[in-house]
């Protein structure tokens, strides 16, 4: 790094006007620990209460006027008429609002810090079946990224790996913690799939010649049998270590990868496959099929060909980024308005920003959408409660009610509104510190004299 | 990665619209008895730029043509008939130079804003806009671009300050449109990055579905593109095997290209100064001086050492501003813009005191490593401390949402909601020179307007309408929107949504 601020850990806050009293900020803030990534810390109450807020707990009707109270990382009450306990640190909401935290449910976080640096880019593994590779095991819980992000009021993250057809498993991750494996939500939260395409098959790199349709299509061809039988080889591992396992003879050598698409093939993990044009998504359908696979569709470009047959097979989509450009002769209005789409036909629908240093824009990706007919409070449930349901954590993410993790964010305003200021985040009950890289260069070089 | 930016020419996967529509709109044209701005346009050459300093607003076309049909453009858009009379009514006006009107009324005449307050008369004949419920702001002004044109970097050579935007213009059909969608009435098109003098800039006004030449804005000021840092070295660039590196590779011979370019370019134009005196100073019968040889190359570098020309500046990182600006100060010009700028913030007391502005992203960070000590904040704290700062997009994509990248300066750094929507119109404007025509909602400007269903910076507004000179280039009642593709889709249920395979498809 080029400088080292030297205003580290001195609660430096971005922003201007708060109407936070200062001392309660600056307790909130020393009982953090130093360190920019790891909000928790054994000496730091583990008793929080934001009184006066108005209360959005996503699932059940906003509370004016409501208290929430958080005790050892769990919400531990919620409502109008909460008291608040005498052990608590205070927050004053008047004026503020109460979320949960935001889900971006597909990232690469942790798994690349600056782009155009390789050492530090484990988004892709080298060839196309990696089923085997954990994107946990490649989270850098250092990254400078993770605290930008989760101070605009992300707090949990779908990241993975990209690259080949099968990239590995995803990982569901709270933007907070000592370890990879302490931010871990989901270890395993899905494999993560691209299903073959054209422009895929056209990449030759650089110079390289331009294919015939008919040549791009037996190339499609050939990864989508090899897609196939890949998982062809995995049903019959799966079956074959079954029967063993049953007490049947033989033997079977161990593979890694098969092994790990067993979980896969049983229906017991789902994957995540990215696809956009319709062919890919008829045959992700078809694959789901064969396999009985549960799948979770991500990105879904041309998804509305096709929303009612995913509403009636309860197949969500992760949608986004909605900072893309339409496809060639699509609609100028095709990205925005898919979200609003595939919400009425009845998908639930969740977003993501396919990104690390993106992800704390999430919201505002959300944002775009609603302009497009999506409707808000529907816009909110897919940045809280429908991404913690698609990955089967709805028992213990994504709303404000009590017996939930505490992941929570207080905002002077609608957190789609890209004016909003994110006052207070909160991971498993902690204050988040307001020191992430970019608050830290902002009071230093704010500072500096004219 | 988004950027558009970069050592290598910008791929062009699709097809040309306007191959198709070009007959159609022009016949369009001239049907509807309008001649183009650029009908009159001379090509201006490179020898003779027009003073830097801002035009008087050019006089428009007097004839005054009715509104009336016209013929389909590209992407089957009409084109909207050249403007008459138009008022937009019982509208929020965010005027940006003034203020807010509430229930304001903007009267345009003949292409220009002819009155603007609560109390606007609408005269007989106008056509009547209905703004009730709906905000106008200027249109919207993208500083940095590379819509529009055929190609992007001549990336040969370091110095290329021969090659012209204007020269490889074309009518980019999806991405202008989409861009008018956002609000954008305005762009700079810059080369890329690739080498230190990149080429003239040219300022458009996305004029959609006109004959190319109409995207030019008439009399914005010349500008030229320079660039330092990590693409200009090639540092992310692999080299094929046997090919050699280009020269500079490094941040010192950058500096060390940029004065020997302009020591010559001094030595030039000793060359044609001493010509011009000789001349001056003929006598009967004395033999006629032989003028200095014309170099295309150094022409352009004169007129920016001669204030005839806008330096913009592609630069990352804080100390590589300082050295063009120390450069610029030896040499004896001002630096009209830092493009991107993302350190600005660390020195903005030395861009206060060489009055130079910076054209920034909102938040876009983390894609190299000069992008790496970039902060949200940025747009904010230099603002507050002075610089003259816009929001650009440098991206066909990011450009439909600049209104959206304004208004995180409110969350990050905390500008005020005025001071955001001017670094996408007035300050853009300043930068290029163009502000007596174009940026803020006051009598006499050009009627370039974007109408938004809410506040623009409030999640869930949109653009319905998009103005220039009073011509509704983008119409959300009329625009082809997914809404209506499904609704042809369900009327031919047959074709069962299937997509021919194409090579023009997929990422670009």
């Amino acid at each position: 790094m080029k400088r080292t601020p030297e205003d580290r850990g001195t609660g430096a806050r971005r922003h201007r006007g708060t109407g936070i009293p200062l001392a309660l900020t600056v307790a909130l803030v020393a009982a953090a620990p130093l360190a920019a990534q790891q909000p928790a810390a054994a000496h730091s109450p583990a008793v929080y209460a934001i009184r006066d807020a108005t209360i959005v707990p996503v699932v059940g009707a906003r509370i004016a006027g409501g208290t929430i109270v958080l005790r050892n990382g769990r919400i531990d009450a919620v409502g109008a008429g909460v008291q608040v306990p005498a052990d608590a640190q205070v927050i004053d909401g008047t004026g503020l609002f109460v979320y949960p935290g935001l889900f971006d449910a597909g990232t690469t976080l942790g798994l690349v810090e600056i782009g155009s640096v390789p050492g530090g880019d484990d988004r892709r593994e080298l060839g196309d079946f990696n089923p085997h590779n954990d994107a946990l095991t490649a989270v850098n819980p250092a990254s400078e990224i993770i605290p930008t992000v989760r101070v605009n009021g992300v707090t949990t993250a779908m990241t993975a790996a990209r690259g080949g057809v099968i990239a590995g498993q995803a990982a569901l991750i709270d933007l907070a913690g000592w370890t990879a494996q302490e931010m871990a939500v989901l270890p395993r939260a899905g494999m993560a799939l691209s299903f073959p395409r054209i422009a895929a098959a056209q990449r030759g790199g650089p110079g390289a010649p331009r294919r015939s349709e008919s040549e791009q299509r037996e190339e499609l061809d050939r990864q989508t049998r090899a897609l196939r039988d890949y998982f062809g080889d995995a049903l019959a591992y799966a079956d074959v270590g079954a029967r063993l396992a049953a007490g049947g003879t033989g033997t079977q050598e161990v593979s890694l990868p098969m092994e790990a698409m067993v979980p896969v093939v049983r229906g017991e993990s789902p994957v995540i496959v990215e696809a956009d044009n319709v062919e890919q998504i008829r045959g992700a359908l078809a694959l789901a099929d064969s396999f009985h696979l549960r799948i979770i569709l991500r990105s879904g470009r041309e998804a509305w060909r096709l929303a009612d047959t995913l509403a009636a097979r309860r197949i969500p989509v992760i949608v986004g980024p909605t900072t893309n450009s339409p496809g060639d002769g699509d609609p100028y209005d095709a990205v925005y308005a898919l979200p609003g789409v595939l919400a009425r036909a009845g998908v639930t629908i969740a977003f993501q920003t396919a990104s690390a240093s993106d992800a704390r824009n999430v919201a505002y990706n959300a944002a775009l959408a609603t302009a497009y007919g999506l409707d808000p409070d529907e816009a909110l449930r897919a940045l809280t409660i429908n991404p913690a349901r698609i990955f089967g954590v709805a028992d213990r993410y994504g709303s404000l009610e009590a017996g939930k993790v505490a992941n929570l964010i207080v905002t002077n305003g609608d957190p789609l509104d890209p004016r909003t200021q994110i006052r207070h985040v909160f991971i498993r009950g902690r204050p988040i510190p307001q020191d992430d890289r970019h608050n830290r260069l902002y009071q230093q070089y704010r500072a500096r004299p004219r | 990665m988004k950027t558009t930016e970069g050592t290598g020419a910008r791929g062009h996967g699709g097809t040309n619209v306007w191959t198709h529509g070009c007959a159609a709109a022009l016949a369009a044209v001239i049907l509807a008895g309008v001649v183009p701005a650029v009908a009159q346009a001379q090509r201006r050459p490179a020898q003779a730029p027009a003073p830097a300093a801002p035009a008087a607003p050019q006089q428009v076309a007097p004839a005054v043509t009715p509104p009336q049909a016209s013929g389909p453009g590209p992407l089957g858009i009409a084109i909207p008939p050249a403007g008459g009379l138009v008022a937009i009514t019982n509208a929020t006006i965010l005027t940006a130079s003034h203020g807010t009107i509430e229930r304001g009324t903007i009267l345009i005449r003949d292409g220009r804003i002819a009155a603007v307050g609560q109390n606007v008369q609408v005269p007989a004949g106008a056509q009547v806009i209905d703004g009730t419920g709906r905000y106008v702001m200027p249109g919207i002004i993208d500083s940095h671009s590379h819509t529009a044109i055929e190609a992007v970097n001549e990336g040969t050579n370091s110095i290329t300050s021969e090659v012209r935007v204007e020269d490889v213009l074309r009518q980019d059909g999806g991405s202008i449109y989409r861009e008018l969608a956002g609000g954008v009435t305005t762009i700079q098109v810059y080369h890329g990055s690739a080498n230190t003098i990149g080429g003239q800039s040219s300022t458009l006004k996305l004029r959609f579905g006109l004959p190319v030449d109409s995207l030019l804005f008439q009399g914005a000021p010349p500008g030229l593109k320079f660039a330092l840092g990590e693409n200009v070295r090639q540092s992310n660039f692999q080299p094929q095997p046997g090919q050699t590196r280009r020269y500079p590779a490094s941040r010192m011979g950058v500096e060390e290209l940029l004065r020997d370019a302009f020591t010559r370019a001094q030595a030039y134009r000793r060359e044609w100064q001493a010509y011009d005196a000789a001349r001056r100073a003929l006598r009967r019968g004395q033999a006629e001086p032989v003028p200095p040889r014309r170099d295309l190359q150094l022409d352009p570098l004169v007129e920016i050492l001669e204030g005839r020309r806008l330096a913009h500046v592609h630069a990352y990182r804080s100390d590589e501003m300082l050295m063009f600006l120390r450069v610029a100060r030896d040499f004896g010009f001002r630096v009209a813009s830092f493009e991107h700028g993302l350190e600005g913030y660390m020195i903005t007391n030395e861009l206060v005191a060489a009055g130079t502005g910076v054209s920034t992203f909102a938040d876009f960070w983390a894609y190299k490593l000069e992008a790496w000590d970039a902060l949200p904040q940025n747009a904010a704290l230099m603002a507050e401390r002075g610089v003259v700062v816009s929001i650009n997009s440098d991206d066909d994509e990011r450009a439909r949402r600049l209104y959206q990248e304004a208004a995180k300066t409110v969350n990050y750094g905390g500008a005020t909601e005025d001071e955001a929507l001017r670094m996408i119109t007035l300050n853009p404007a300043r930068q290029l020179g163009i502000e007596s025509r174009v940026g803020s909602i006051d009598v006499g400007k050009d009627a370039d307007l974007a109408i938004f269903s809410g506040h623009p910076f409030a999640p869930g507004s949109r653009v319905e309408k998009t103005l220039i000179e009073g011509r509704v280039f983008f119409d959300r009642d009329t625009a082809p929107t997914l809404e209506n593709l499904m609704e042809q889709t369900r009327r031919q249920p047959a074709r069962q949504g299937g997509r021919p395979v194409t090579s023009a498809g997929g990422a670009r």
